[in-house]
C-alpha cells in the first residue's frame, strides 16, 4: 500500500481542466460501435484526403505526354501497389457507407437505431469489398 | 444467534488518480483490499477511505444507481462505480475521475462547470408524460409522476470524443436536456431550448458517435435527443425560410 | 484554472456545413461510384495506358462528370478536415480564419485540376 498522506490538504487552486484532446478521439478503451465508426470515419477520411491530394499530383504526368505516364502504369499495377489499392477501396467503402448512417440519423431518422444501421451497412461494404479485392487482383 | 454467512474474499489491487488542488501534475497510488464477489468499485474505494488513506477524495451518496454522484472511469470506461461489481474487472481496478469536466481532487471533479451549459437548457425535472407500466398505486394517489431519466452523473460528457476536445461544445448532457424540453416543454420555453442547441458547438458539433447513449447509466439516450434537435432545428428554418413545415412552438 | 465550457455561437451555425456534408457526400456515392467503374473496373488492365485516356476524354459527358467529381470531392474532403479542426474550439474571429484559408486551398485545387483536365482534352 501506499498513498498515505495527511488528511485535510488545503486547497490552493480551483478546479484544474483535463479533457483528453484528440487522442480520445481513436482512444480504443471502453468504445462502442458508434465510437468506432467515428474513428474510423475520422481516419479514412484523412487518408482520403492525402490521397486525393496524391492522386491529383500524380496525374500531372497526364499533361506531359504519354512516357512519363505509361512508365507509372507498369508500376501501378505490381502487386505491392494493388494490395494498396483495396485499402483504398476500404477506405472509401467505409467512409462511404458511413456516411450513409451519419447523414441519416444527424437528420434525426433511425436516431434509436443506429448501431444495426451500422452493421447492415457494413456488412454490405464486406461483401462490394470482397468482389472488388476479386477483382483488383483478376 | 447463527453466524451471519460470510462469502469468500479475494484481494483485489485499486489503482486510484491521485491529486489535490495545488498539485502540479497527477500520479496513481495502489491499494490492495478484500472483496467479496458482490462488491462494487464504490465499496472498494469506501474501504480504502476507511482503512487505508482517509484522504481519499471521491463523490457518492445513494449506492444504487440513483442519485448519479459516483461516476468515475473505471479501466478507462465511464461508469457509475456504485453499480460496477469488481468481479466483472480484471485483477487491477484503475480508477480515474470523470475525463472533459475541470478536477477538484482525486476523483472529484468540478460539478459546477457540467451544470453550467446544463441548466442554460431550462428542462424542468417532473415527467408528467409517463406513468410507470404496471405499477402499482397506494391508496388516495391517482397519478404518478416520475423525475426526468437524466440523473445528471456526467458519464456522457466523459465519454464524448468531441466534448473532450472542443471546449465550446455543449456537450451531450445539456442537449439532452434540451432535447427533453422539445419533447415536453411543460411550460418551459420551446425556442430559447431550440436557440440554445442549435450551433456548430451545439448539436452540429455532434459526429454521430453515441458513446454518450452508450454510457448513460440511466437510459437518457443523449445521442437521439441530439440528433432530434437537429430534425427540429431543420424543420424550424425551413419553416421560417419557407413557411412551410411544423412550427418550433 | 476553472473553465467554464461556452457553448452555442450564433444561432444555427453549423447547420449549412453538415447540410453541405450530406449533399457533397451524397453527390460523391453516385460520381466516385462512377469514376471507379469507369477508370478502373470495367478495363481489364485496371487502368487506362495514355493513348486510352485521351481516347476516353474527348467525350464531354465524361469530362464533366470528371470535373463535378474534381469538385465535390474537393468540397467533402476540406469541409471534413476543417470540421475536424474545428473540433478542437477555436474562436470565433480564428474559425473565420481556418475557413478561409479553407477556402483558398479548395479554389486552388480545381483550378489546378481544371487546368490538368484542359491540358489533357487539349492533346486529344
Ligand atoms: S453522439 Fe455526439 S454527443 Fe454523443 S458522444 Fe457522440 S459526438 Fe458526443
Ligand atoms: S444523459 Fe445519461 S450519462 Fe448524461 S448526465 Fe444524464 S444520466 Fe448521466
Ligand atoms: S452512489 Fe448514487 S449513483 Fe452511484
Amino acid at each position: 500500500m501506499s498513498g498515505q498522506r495527511p488528511a485535510a490538504p488545503v486547497a490552493t487552486a480551483g478546479p484544474v481542466e483535463r479533457r483528453r484532446g484528440w487522442t480520445g478521439w481513436f482512444d480504443p478503451r471502453g468504445r462502442r460501435l458508434g465510437g468506432w465508426a467515428f474513428a474510423l470515419n475520422r481516419l479514412t477520411g484523412l487518408g482520403l484526403v492525402a490521397y486525393l491530394y496524391l492522386h491529383l499530383g500524380v496525374l500531372f504526368l497526364l499533361s506531359q505526354g504519354p512516357d512519363g505516364w505509361d512508365a507509372f502504369v507498369d508500376v501501378a499495377l505490381s502487386p505491392p501497389i494493388l494490395v494498396m489499392d483495396v485499402v483504398l477501396i476500404f477506405g472509401m467503402l467505409l467512409h462511404g457507407l458511413n456516411g450513409i448512417r451519419v447523414g441519416l440519423v444527424g437528420y434525426g431518422m433511425v436516431a434509436t437505431r443506429q448501431g444495426a444501421l451500422f452493421v447492415g451497412l457494413m456488412i454490405i461494404g464486406a461483401i462490394v469489398l470482397l468482389a472488388a479485392t476479386l477483382r483488383v487482383f483478376a | 444467534m447463527a453466524e451471519p454467512q460470510t462469502t469468500p474474499t479475494r484481494p483485489v489491487r485499486f489503482r486510484v488518480h491521485r491529486r489535490k488542488a495545488g498539485d502540479s501534475g497527477g500520479r496513481y497510488d495502489s491499494f490492495e483490499v478484500q472483496l467479496d464477489e458482490q462488491r462494487t468499485v464504490l465499496d472498494g474505494l469506501v474501504a480504502i477511505r476507511k482503512e487505508q488513506d482517509p484522504s481519499l477524495t471521491f463523490r457518492h451518496s445513494c449506492f444504487h444507481a440513483s442519485c448519479g454522484t459516483c461516476g468515475m472511469r473505471v479501466n478507462g470506461a465511464d461508469v457509475l462505480a456504485c453499480v460496477t461489481k469488481v468481479a466483472d474487472l480484471g485483477p487491477t481496478v484503475t480508477v480515474e475521475p470523470l475525463a472533459n469536466i475541470p478536477l477538484v481532487s482525486d476523483l472529484v471533479v468540478d460539478m459546477g462547470a457540467f451544470y453550467g451549459p446544463f441548466s442554460r437548457a431550462g428542462r424542468p425535472l417532473l415527467r408528467e408524460s409517463e406513468l410507470v407500466p404496471g405499477s402499482q398505486r397506494a391508496e388516495g394517489i391517482d397519478v404518478l409522476t416520475r423525475y426526468e431519466d437524466c440523473i445528471e452523473c456526467g458519464i456522457c460528457v466523459s465519454a464524448c470524443p468531441l466534448t473532450g476536445s472542443d471546449p465550446r461544445y455543449a456537450g451531450p448532457a445539456a442537449l439532452c436536456a434540451a432535447g427533453r424540453v422539445i419533447e415536453e416543454p411543460r411550460d418551459a420555453d420551446r425556442l430559447a431550448a431550440l436557440r440554445f442547441a442549435d450551433g456548430s458547438h451545439g448539436v452540429w458539433r455532434c459526429h454521430v458517435a453515441y458513446e454518450c447513449t452508450g454510457a448513460c447509466p440511466s437510459n437518457a439516450d443523449p445521442g437521439a435527443h441530439i440528433m432530434r434537435l437537429r430534425r427540429a432545428a431543420t424543420a424550424d428554418r425551413f419553416r421560417r425560410w419557407f413557411g412551410v413545415g411544423r412550427a418550433a412552438r | 484554472m476553472s473553465v467554464q465550457p461556452t457553448p452555442t455561437d450564433e444561432p444555427g451555425g453549423g447547420a449549412g456545413a453538415f447540410l453541405g456534408q450530406v449533399i457533397s457526400g451524397a453527390a460523391l456515392l453516385v460520381l466516385l461510384t462512377l469514376h471507379m467503374i469507369a477508370q478502373h473496373f470495367v478495363l481489364p488492365e485496371g487502368l487506362r495506358d495514355y493513348a486510352s485516356v485521351i481516347e476516353w476524354v474527348a467525350n464531354p459527358i465524361v469530362v464533366v462528370l470528371e470535373l463535378s467529381f474534381l469538385a465535390f470531392v474537393t468540397w467533402h474532403a476540406l469541409l471534413g478536415l476543417r470540421a475536424i479542426v474545428f473540433d478542437y474550439g477555436f474562436s470565433p474571429s480564428t474559425e473565420r480564419w481556418i475557413t478561409r484559408t479553407f477556402v483558398v486551398i479548395g479554389v486552388v485545387t480545381v483550378v489546378y485540376g481544371t487546368w490538368l483536365m484542359y491540358a489533357i482534352v487539349s492533346a486529344a
